[in-house]
């Protein structure tokens, strides 16, 4: 909302100039100003002049070399504009160092063709009055005496305008008459509303007819006879400008100023274009339309009330007038309409065609429902003014009574919600200035009638809310907060911020992804369906929730590689939404990605491989539950369509499968242009209990000594290690504390296709301490089991002399 | 005959007397410290020149026999006198070449365990603002990203088809439920569960349907709420005030503006003084961060409406709370003076790998 001071300062008489005072005092009241400008800035040095004689330029076409007088002395200007009036008509001179500030120019002397001008003759433009800049401004001939200042002839040309960023609940401060209200409290100032005659006139004979009057409760109607519609005086025009609304007739500037002023819409039809003399307001019938002020023509719904004639609607109720029954040049008879239109209709017709106006944008807040007759006092009073015209008749039709709310007021109440107690004095001067009706004065509690511009209050809290804002909060003194026991984060939270330290502990950079992604790019992951789609997204590369998080972590991958960041350590953790009940599940999830190469010390880089990041994702399993998953590589039945066929394995931790790990696929890796081979692993968080730790239970360490022997086979290089691992556990049983394996080999002597796996075991026994020929004995089954099971050739077993 | 050998004996001694120290140093010269022990072993060992000379012992008579003995033990110790001194001194150089020998290249980088990772700027203030919050008190309370209209509006006092909506556009999903648009709705969760009193902090990721420098169409938002007995704006002044301070440095003075938030009631917007043109002196001298007022926004707040307590039925009369919330992106933006909000979800190394 924008508002003028100049406007605010005749409503409220006395009310400082100083647009910063105004301008604090209305943000410590919960109104908001955004910001603060000046209207028309460099008038206020400009001065009328009147046209003394008029010469072409001596060498440029077009120019003209205008003498004008300015009181004191005359002067020689060049001046291109097509309009110079004859002599002795007036104009609007800059002098010499006038910097306007809608041109960003500053007057300086300017050679043009030989002749030096020291000074402008300017338009309503080059003072931001206006987008009128094809010809300059001119007056009559006895406007002024030459050489008066431009803002003594034409005061409305200079304005402070305040932007004020208005919250829903303030429908009040859409017009300058409710701004005025709240400065008279705040500044404690009187306030001077206009007081517009009752209108006199006998009733017109144009039927009104309201079908529901939920939907519209009050309707007001006015006919003028006989106007002259033309362009409206510059103080019009200048203040709608000043305001953001385009001047256009008198007529239609006339409701524009009324909405400005009262915040109230109203509508202008004309009467001779209003069929068979009446006015019907009733819901849109199927199959009608109506092409509305800006030209569209819109199919209307069942749901929209409309203001119709005897043929068809003429106007959408609060939205937009229909082009149909518009007040154009012509036009001399009119029908004004003051209405109160229910706020949910308004909005539910504006949303529809996505119309946003200046009258939607208030009925849908609540306008005045009781200034429907003042309003169009006034309207009929202003237009009058400036289009001449004679009160035919009016018609009021009320279908329903608003009751005004009564709300009451407990001083303790107050008290104990704020902290801080108001004198019942100091409570009862704000309310009642704010325009609420003292009804009754109890013992603790004073009962109020609400007044029809504040339809945002309806309980005691409401109230105390205005008292406490025109106080101002900072009158309430902080009280330190109470003593609570502190707590730990706990939840989810916890959770996501342990994952979040080991990550980053394990050289991971975290990323933070949007939660909405491209179907396409669910399908191209093989991850699940979504669960959820998005009915009104914002790109259509947000589409759906996701159900994996690695879309967003390649894109912001693949966004790296086309900035040359090739080396990636990337991850995230947030939900993914899964198939639910009524809400869907959403999981809690970490996802990481290794790409490119690396870090080395002083050695070639050598690119990311299989081990680093099943080395990450079992580290990371590993820090947060202290137990170590395995990693099963995948059927290629089961395997995920995204992985690569040669390295994709399932997470499993203690027998649950608790994530995913792999090389991208190299099919994924073109679709999304990654450019280069990615790592990527996702685990499924809601399985990991990273309470296990806490319930960790000692173990008596080990009394008897270790004896360790190594193994060497070679097998066929598709035996896993793995496999042959557990069969080396298995047939040692109990005795062996660990198995590691220790080296891979292959080429050489060996033969293709085969591989030397050797394998380090430490024997132990809980209860007494192992003799070599105990150990041998079963070292050597387990040397029979290998290379039986396997079809291995033995390369070696050793025994390891102790230190 | 005796006296003969005991000559000889002694001859050998003598000879093996002046020769020994020599020898020595000689091996440990040439050898270093291996060669000094062989050479030791060849005079001292089992088969060594000493012990071969003591055998010849067994023919002397026993007086005689006495004195050689103890002439070869003299010049036993002596031997292994010079031999121990000469390892010291062989040590002792050996220590001093190694101390002396060219410095490690410290300069040459260090072999990180593991590479840096690094926290994203949003979950870092995240930790710390909830950090802040726990000490006071505050429990953490999950909710839903995906919501139901009535837990996301309308049992927060949204009325329907009104302009409050505006304020937060709304994505919706194709079954009719919708992405929050604020952690509001662990608030009516929280109340529709447990009895008061309780003082929750709920952070997670909002949408909104806003994309530009400042908006994002996710977010994360971290809301706080007390319900209780007594509470009072005060009181909700005093803890964000108290915030304020822990989070931005002692003395940050916070400043209140009357605002409107469907579900709260009086509603405010809170500003804190300006952190980035704080003067020595304590004014503040306006800059653009604070577009010159000295002020910058960071949460909204008010004391919960009644009408959100009847919702959930939670008594108005008997409970009042607060509640504020703010946009954690926006408390990260202005920490570290990141100028676009769309920085914080590009997920750029360079710009990463900077906190
Ligand atoms: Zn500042």
């Amino acid at each position: 909302m924008k508002a003028s001071l100049s406007w605010l300062q005749s409503l409220v008489p006395g009310l400082p100039g100083a647009p910063d005072l105004v301008a604090a005092r209305l943000t410590g009241a919960g109104l908001e100003v955004e910001g603060v400008h000046v209207f028309g800035a460099g008038a206020e040095c400009c001065l009328v002049v009147r046209v003394t004689a008029v010469r072409p330029h001596p060498s440029r076409e077009g120019l003209r070399l205008v003498t004008v007088d300015r009181g004191s002395a005359s002067q020689e200007l060049v001046c291109g504009a097509p309009n110079v009036p004859e002599p002795g008509g007036m104009v609007v001179l800059a002098p010499l160092g006038t910097y306007l500030p809608a041109k960003d120019m500053t007057i300086e002397p300017r050679a043009i063709g030989g002749v030096t001008s020291e000074g402008m003759l300017c338009s309503e433009a080059e003072l931001g009055l206006s987008t009128d800049g094809d010809g300059i401004i001119v007056f009559a001939p006895d406007f002024v005496p030459p050489g008066t200042p431009l803002l003594e002839a034409w005061p409305s040309a200079s304005d402070t305008i305040f932007e004020i960023s208005l919250t829903p609940n303030r429908p009040d401060g859409l017009g300058h008459i409710g701004l005025a209200r709240e400065l008279s409290v705040l500044f404690e100032l009187p306030f001077a509303p206009p007081m517009p005659a009752r209108l006199a006139a006998r009733e017109h004979d144009v039927a009104i007819v309201i079908d529901d009057g939920e939907r519209c409760p009050h309707y007001a109607s006015a006919i003028l006879l006989g106007v002259n519609v033309g362009a409206s005086p510059a103080w019009v025009r200048h203040r709608l400008n000043s305001l953001g609304v385009r001047a256009i007739s008198n007529v239609v500037d006339v409701t524009n100023l009324v909405l400005l002023e009262y915040g109230h819409p109203m509508h202008a039809f004309d009467l001779a274009l209003l069929r068979g003399e009446k006015v019907h307001v009733r819901l849109a019938r199927a199959g009608e339309t109506l092409r509305t002020l800006d030209g569209v023509d819109r199919s209307l719904d069942g749901d929209d009330l409309v203001i119709a004639d005897a043929a068809g609607p003429t106007a959408l109720a609060g939205v937009m007038g229909g082009a149909g029954s518009e007040v154009k040049p012509t036009t001399e008879n009119l029908f004004f309409e003051c209405a109160y239109f229910d706020p949910r209709t308004v909005r539910r017709s504006a949303r529809r065609y996505g119309m946003h106006t200046e009258s939607s944008h208030r009925f849908e807040r609540g306008v005045d429902h009781g200034d429907t007759d003042n309003a169009l006092a006034r309207a009929v009073a202003l237009t009058q003014e400036l289009a001449g015209g004679l009160l035919q008749g009016v018609k009021r039709v009320d279908q329903k009574a608003i009751e005004p709310g009564r709300v009451s007021l407990r001083m303790t109440r107050m008290t104990q919600l704020l902290g801080h107690a108001i004198d019942r004095d100091v409570s009862t001067r704000v309310l009642k200035s704010l325009g609420f009706v003292l009804d009754e004065n109890g013992s603790d509690a004073d009962t109020y009638r609400v007044p029809t511009h504040r339809p945002d209050v309806s309980r005691e809290v409401d109230l105390i809310e205005e008292v406490a804002r025109v106080v101002g909060l900072d009158a309430i003194a902080a009280v330190r907060p109470r003593v609570r026991p502190s707590v730990p984060v706990g939840g989810r939270e916890r959770l996501i911020r342990r994952v979040r330290e080991e990550a980053v502990g394990l050289g991971l950079s975290e990323a933070l992804t949007y939660a909405f992604v491209a179907e396409g790019d669910l399908a191209l992951l093989g991850a699940p369906a979504p669960a959820v789609r998005l009915a009104n997204p914002l790109h259509e590369h947000h589409t759906v929730m996701r159900t994996t998080l690695l879309p967003g972590l390649l894109q912001a991958a693949a966004r790296a590689r086309r900035h040359n960041e090739r080396h990636l350590r990337l991850f995230a953790v947030g939900s993914i939404f899964l198939e639910g009940g009524e809400l869907p599940a959403e999981r809690p999830t970490v996802a990481f990605l290794l790409g490119g190469e690396r870090p080395a010390f002083l050695s070639r880089l050598q690119s990311y491989d299989a081990w680093d990041a099943k080395g990450l994702a079992v580290s990371l399993v590993e820090r947060l539950v202290h137990s170590t998953p395995e990693v099963v590589p995948f059927e290629a039945t089961t395997r995920p369509q995204h992985l690569h066929p040669r390295a994709a394995g399932r997470l499993v931790l203690a027998g649950k499968e608790i994530g995913q790990l792999g090389l991208l696929h190299p099919d994924v890796v073109d679709a999304i242009d990654l450019d280069g081979e990615a790592w990527v692993a996702e685990i499924d968080l809601s399985l990991i209990d990273i309470d296990v730790p806490k319930r960790t239970r000692f173990m008596p360490i080990a009394k008897f000594p270790i004896s360790s022997r190594d193994l060497a086979v070679v097998v066929s290089e598709n035996i896993l290690a793995g496999d042959v691992a557990r069969v080396i556990g298995a047939v040692a049983g109990d005795l062996a504390e660990r198995v590691d394996i220790f080296d891979r080999f292959q080429g050489g002597t060996l033969p293709t296709g085969q591989v030397s796996l050797a394998f380090h075991v430490v024997y132990r026994a809980k209860d007494r301490t192992l003799t070599d020929a105990e150990i041998d004995a079963k070292h050597a089954a387990v040397v029979t089991a290998v290379t039986s099971r396997f079809g291995g050739t033995l390369r070696a077993w050793y025994r390891q002399e102790p230190e | 005959m005796s006296t003969e050998v005991e000559a000889q004996i002694d001859q050998s001694l003598a000879t093996l007397r002046a020769a020994f120290s020599p020898r020595f140093e000689a091996a440990a010269g040439a050898g270093g410290e291996p060669a000094l022990r062989e050479e030791n072993a060849k005079i001292l060992g089992k088969k060594g020149e000493l012990t071969a000379i003591l055998k010849q012992m067994g023919t002397v008579p026993g007086d005689a026999r006495k004195r050689i003995g103890e002439k070869v033990n003299l010049l036993k110790q002596e031997v292994e006198a010079r031999f121990e001194a000469l390892i010291k001194t062989l040590a002792a150089s050996k220590r001093d070449a190694e101390l002396n020998a060219l410095p490690f290249d410290l300069t040459l980088p260090g072999r990180a365990p593991t590479p840096r990772g690094h926290r994203h700027p949003v979950s870092s203030v995240r930790e710390e603002v909830l950090d802040i919050f726990a000490s006071l008190g505050f429990a953490v309370h999950d909710g839903p990203e995906i919501e139901l209209k009535e837990n996301n509006f309308t049992r927060l006092g949204f009325p329907p088809d009104h302009p409050a909506t505006d304020m937060q556009d709304t994505f919706w999903t194709t079954s009719g439920t919708l992405l929050r648009t604020h952690t509001s709705n662990v608030q009516v969760r929280a109340m529709m569960s447990q009895k008061p009193p309780m003082a929750f902090v709920a952070p997670g990721a909002v949408y909104r349907r806003d994309d530009d420098v400042t908006h994002s169409p996710m977010f994360h938002q971290i809301e706080g709420f007390v319900v209780d007995e007594k509470v009072t704006f005060a009181e909700l002044k005093g803890t964000l005030a108290e915030f304020a301070e822990r989070l931005y440095g002692p003395g940050t003075p916070i400043r209140m503006r009357p605002s409107y938030f469907p579900f709260v009631e009086p509603g405010a917007e809170v500003d804190i003084g300006c952190v980035f043109c704080i003067q020595p002196s304590g004014t503040r001298r306006g800059c653009s961060v604070c577009k010159r007022t000295g002020w910058i926004e960071i949460l909204g707040c008010g004391m919960i409406h009644p009408v959100v307590f009847e919702h959930c039925g939670i008594d108005p009369e008997r409970y009042t709370g607060f509640a504020f919330g703010m946009g954690v992106e926006r408390v990260a933006m202005l920490r570290y003076g990141i100028p676009d909000i769309r920085l914080l979800f590009e997920n750029d190394p360079r710009f990463l790998s900077q906190f």
